[in-house]
C-alpha cells in the first residue's frame, strides 16, 4: 500500500521503537524479520494481523509506537481463536508476546492502542525466530 | 500495510532493558476471530526459508549440500519470469547457508544482483549484495541469513516504489516454491509427521491465490501464471490435510512433483 510520505516516516518511526522492544531477544539468538506490519488505530480499535508460524520454533513478537504515553498491546491466537502464548508483557509503547507453536499453522496477533493522546496511533510489529 | 526495516534509522534501534519493569497483560483465553472485519485483518508475512530449515535442523540433520541446484536458472528477459527467478535464487541462498557453502552464498549474492539489474531495482540491492558476499566469506552465516532476507525486502521495497507490486510478489512467490521444493525433498527422503506437519501452510496459500487473482490482465493470463494458479490449485488440498490429520508421505511426494516441476520451468531458458 502507498502511503503519504509523512505518514509513511511515522511508521518507520513506530518501527523503530518494535525494533527497540526486540533488541533483548535478538542478544537471546532470536533473528528477527526484516518484514514486518504496521498502520495506525485510535484508541480501543484493534488489528488482526496473519502469521504463519511452524511448530518446533519460538517467536517473540514484538510491538511499538512512536506516540509518548500511549500503550499498546499484543496477543497471539491460533486458527480457532484460543490464546496461543506463553509469555507476555507491556510497557507504555512497547509490548511483546512469546509463541511456541503447539501445530505448524495460521496464527493472529491481534494488536491493540488501549491508551493515546493521538487521534491515530502509528504502530509497528516486527517478530523474530528461533 | 506492510513496512520493511530497510527505511528504520538504525541509530533509534537498539536501547537495552526494555522489558524491565514491564508488566504480564491479561488477555481473553478465547475470542471469535470472525467479529474482525476483512479490513481489520492484515495478509500474512511470507516466512522466508529459514523459518522452515530451522525447525529441520532440530529435527534432524538434513543433507544440504545435496539440496543444492547445479545451475540457479536463465534470465529469459521476461520481467515475471526475472521477479520469479530472483526469488528462487534468494531461497536457494538460504539453503547454500545450511549447506555452509560460502563459494555458492558469494554466487548467489552476484546473481541477485545481476537479476536486480535486469528488472531495474539494481540500485536497491548493491550494498545487500556486497554484505551477502562479505559474509559468507567470513562464514557469518546468521550474518548471511539476515542480508538474504534484506535483500528479499530491499528488491520487493524498490519494486513496490516503481508501482511493480505484481513483480514484488512474484519474488515472494519464487521464493517460496523453491523453499517448498526442498522441503518436501528433504521430508521425502525420511518422511517423519513432524516434518511433514511444516507443509500445513493454508493461509499462505490463500494469499497467495488473492494476489495472483489480483493482478493485472495481461499478467494473470500468462503462461507462467497460470501454470502458478494451477500449481497452487493443486496443492491446496494436500496441504489441507494437516488440519488435525496427518499430512501423508504421498502427499508431500506429490507436493515436491509439483513445486520441483514448477522450479524447473522458472529456471528453464524456455520461460
Amino acid at each position: 500500500m502507498a502511503l503519504p510520505l509523512a505518514v509513511q516516516a511515522t511508521v518507520d518511526d513506530a518501527l523503530s521503537f518494535a525494533y527497540e522492544a526486540a533488541t533483548p531477544y535478538v542478544k537471546q539468538g532470536f533473528t528477527f524479520r526484516e518484514d514486518a506490519w504496521g498502520g495506525d488505530l485510535g484508541v480501543g480499535d484493534q488489528k488482526a494481523v496473519t502469521a504463519q508460524l511452524f511448530k518446533g520454533n519460538e517467536y517473540w513478537f514484538c510491538l511499538g509506537t512512536d506516540v509518548d504515553g500511549a500503550v499498546v498491546t499484543v496477543h497471539v491466537y491460533d486458527s480457532k481463536g484460543k490464546l496461543a502464548e506463553s509469555q507476555n508483557w507491556q510497557k507504555g509503547r512497547f509490548a511483546g508476546t512469546l509463541v511456541s507453536p503447539k501445530q505448524t499453522g495460521t496464527y493472529y496477533a491481534i494488536v491493540e492502542v488501549k491508551k493515546s493522546s493521538e487521534e491515530r496511533t502509528h504502530w509497528a510489529l516486527v517478530y523474530g525466530y528461533r | 500495510m506492510r513496512i520493511s526495516f530497510f527505511a528504520v534509522p538504525a541509530a533509534a534501534a537498539m536501547l537495552a532493558g526494555a522489558t524491565v519493569a514491564a508488566r504480564a497483560e491479561t488477555a481473553p483465553q478465547q475470542i471469535d476471530l470472525s467479529q474482525f472485519p476483512a479490513a481489520a485483518v492484515q495478509d500474512v508475512v511470507v516466512p522466508v526459508p529459514s523459518e522452515i530449515f530451522n525447525v529441520l535442523d532440530k529435527l534432524g540433520s538434513p543433507n544440504w549440500k545435496g539440496e543444492l541446484r547445479d545451475s540457479l536458472g536463465k534470465n529469459t528477459g521476461n520481467r515475471a519470469q526475472v521477479a520469479l527467478l530472483l526469488g528462487t535464487v534468494i531461497a536457494e541462498g538460504f539453503v547454500a547457508v545450511e549447506a555452509e557453502d560460502s563459494e555458492r552464498v558469494k554466487e548467489i549474492g552476484r546473481d541477485v544482483l545481476e537479476l536486480s539489474r535486469a528488472i531495474g531495482v539494481e540500485k536497491a540491492v548493491v550494498t545487500r549484495s556486497k554484505a551477502i558476499v562479505d559474509k559468507a566469506d567470513a562464514r557469518d552465516w546468521n550474518g548471511t541469513r539476515r542480508e538474504l532476507d534484506g535483500a528479499l525486502q530491499d528488491v520487493r521495497g524498490a519494486m513496490n516504489e516503481l508501482n511493480d507490486e505484481d513483480l514484488a510478489q512474484l519474488v515472494s512467490l519464487g521464493g517460496w516454491v523453491r523453499g517448498t521444493d526442498v522441503l518436501t525433498s528433504i521430508v521425502q527422503k525420511d518422511y517423519k509427521p513432524q516434518r511433514a506437519e511444516l507443509l500445513h501452510q493454508p493461509e499462505l496459500l490463500n494469499y497467495f491465490d488473492r494476489r495472483l487473482d489480483g493482478m493485472g490482465p495481461r499478467l494473470r493470463k500468462s503462461e507462467l501464471i497460470t501454470q502458478l494458479k494451477s500449481m497452487l490449485k493443486e496443492i491446496r488440498p494436500l496441504i489441507l490435510e494437516g488440519e488435525g490429520r496427518q499430512i501423508s508421505p504421498e502427499s508431500v511426494e506429490r507436493i515436491h512433483t509439483v513445486t520441483n516441476k514448477m522450479v524447473v520451468t522458472i529456471t528453464s531458458s524456455d520461460a
